[in-house]
């Protein structure tokens, strides 16, 4: 039986580690917004945007990662 | 110049007849009386497996020595594809250089990567350090590009060595010492021979040292021990006591954003790799019988894995040029 709760607890864990993901969403749709806006306006800089956008994304996305990893390491380490 | 094109009008038709192969083999047609081979959900671990159980080697303090499956990778990766794409473009270029300074084949392709990648530098760091920060820059992209690019070639997490466990799959004898993991309970557990090298975090973390340690090396080639004023910053100490103090707290906070690098860079490269690969796993051993769906997640696997070549490498650099400029003295350099 107290396999049983450790296990549910795990799959819990790992679902509420994946609530973090919510926020780099936002981060990453700003900075696609910001960067869609600039080149909307200025179609002269897309190149230089879309590098320095990807970089937001990833940054952003990390985080993303990074609760995904811990959600990982309970369901398939701990 | 106008060139009859041959025309081949059942070309079309391969892509459409491959899917339906694709899905025979991954099981879809299991309504028809063909089993297929269905995926088996892999044992996903996050450390390396170990190909033998036991240990190579001692290495005193720091432990034993396993043969994981990321280290055959990391061979494949640096003598198979890396050095001989070396040598084959000094060869061309040398070829080239007897000749008619004009690059061919492999050498062209090369210069015209290295040249974008140059100019990307030279954009962020300015002419001035782009030689020295460039070949970090460079060298890092195409080798993280190259291993996330390896898990294209077929076997790559799929072939393997059997292994004992508690918990685990049947399996199915194919042909002399081979055998096939079926879904059926058992217990084998597969540990492949390859594994993406980006897939373990001592890789990673190994490549963050490395662009971190540089980091800090270029600061201090470029702006002398003055670099160490971005850390315990005192200029300001004497003139006016309380945004010095704040100054100097400002430092102390970069020191530990210095640390983190280290950490973001390893585990970047690392979750987004690790959960590619968890991913194709699942979607492929749940959905296997729509075997389109597997290869789309593979094919935006593929992407992620360029980004983050791309991203790994660019941080580097840009974190570099940073390095390079002084914290205080922007308006000394403007002219």
């Amino acid at each position: 039986m107290e396999g049983d709760i450790v296990l549910a607890a795990k799959f819990i864990g790992a679902g509420l580690a994946m609530i973090g993901a919510a926020g780099a969403g936002v981060g990453i749709g700003l900075s696609v917004q910001g960067a869609l806006t600039g080149m909307a306006r200025n179609p002269d800089t897309y190149g230089n945007l879309l590098t320095n956008m990807i970089l937001g994304i990833a940054f952003s996305e990390a985080i993303a990662i990074y609760c995904l990893v811990i959600a990982f390491l309970m369901l398939f380490v701990l | 110049m106008e060139q009859e094109v041959k025309r081949r009008p059942w070309r079309r038709w391969v892509v459409l007849v491959l899917m339906i192969v694709g899905c025979g083999l991954g099981g879809g047609l299991a309504f028809l009386g063909i089993p297929g081979f269905p995926a088996v959900r892999p044992e996903i671990t996050v450390a390396p497996e170990k190909l033998i159980e036991e240990p190579l080697f001692n290495l005193g303090p720091l432990g034993d020595f396993y043969l994981v499956n990321t280290l055959p990778t990391l061979l494949f990766t640096v003598f198979i594809v890396i050095l001989p794409l070396a040598w084959w473009t000094r060869r061309s270029l040398r070829k080239s250089a007897e000749t008619d300074l004009v690059p061919r084949g492999i050498g062209n392709l090369m210069e015209a990567i290295l040249e974008v990648l140059y100019n990307l530098t030279e954009g962020s760091a300015g002419a001035k350090y782009a030689r020295m920060i460039f070949p970090w820059f460079a060298t890092i992209l195409i080798y993280v590009l190259v291993a996330n690019l390896l898990k294209l070639v077929p076997g790559f997490e799929s072939v393997g060595v059997l292994h004992h466990a508690a918990e685990g799959h049947a399996i199915a004898p194919l042909a002399g010492k081979w055998s096939l993991l079926t879904g059926a309970e058992g217990e084998y557990i597969l540990a492949p021979f390859f594994r993406g090298i980006s897939v373990d975090l001592n890789f990673t973390a190994a490549l963050a040292l490395i662009a971190v340690v540089m980091i800090q090396v270029i600061g201090f080639r470029a702006q002398g021990f003055g670099y160490l004023s971005k850390f315990f910053s005192t200029r300001r100490m004497f003139k006016v006591p309380f945004f010095g103090a704040m100054d100097f707290l400002v430092g102390l906070l970069e020191l530990i954003s210095e640390l983190s690098k280290i950490l973001s860079f390893a585990f970047r490269l690392f979750g987004n790799m690790f959960a590619g690969i968890v991913l194709v796993a699942l979607v492929a051993s749940m959905l296997g019988f729509v075997s389109i769906l597997p290869a789309m997640i593979m094919m935006f696997e593929l992407f992620v894995g360029v980004i983050q070549a791309f991203v790994f490498g660019m941080l580097t650099m840009v974190f570099m040029a940073q390095a390079t400029q002084g914290h205080g003295e922007e308006h000394a350099e403007t002219h």
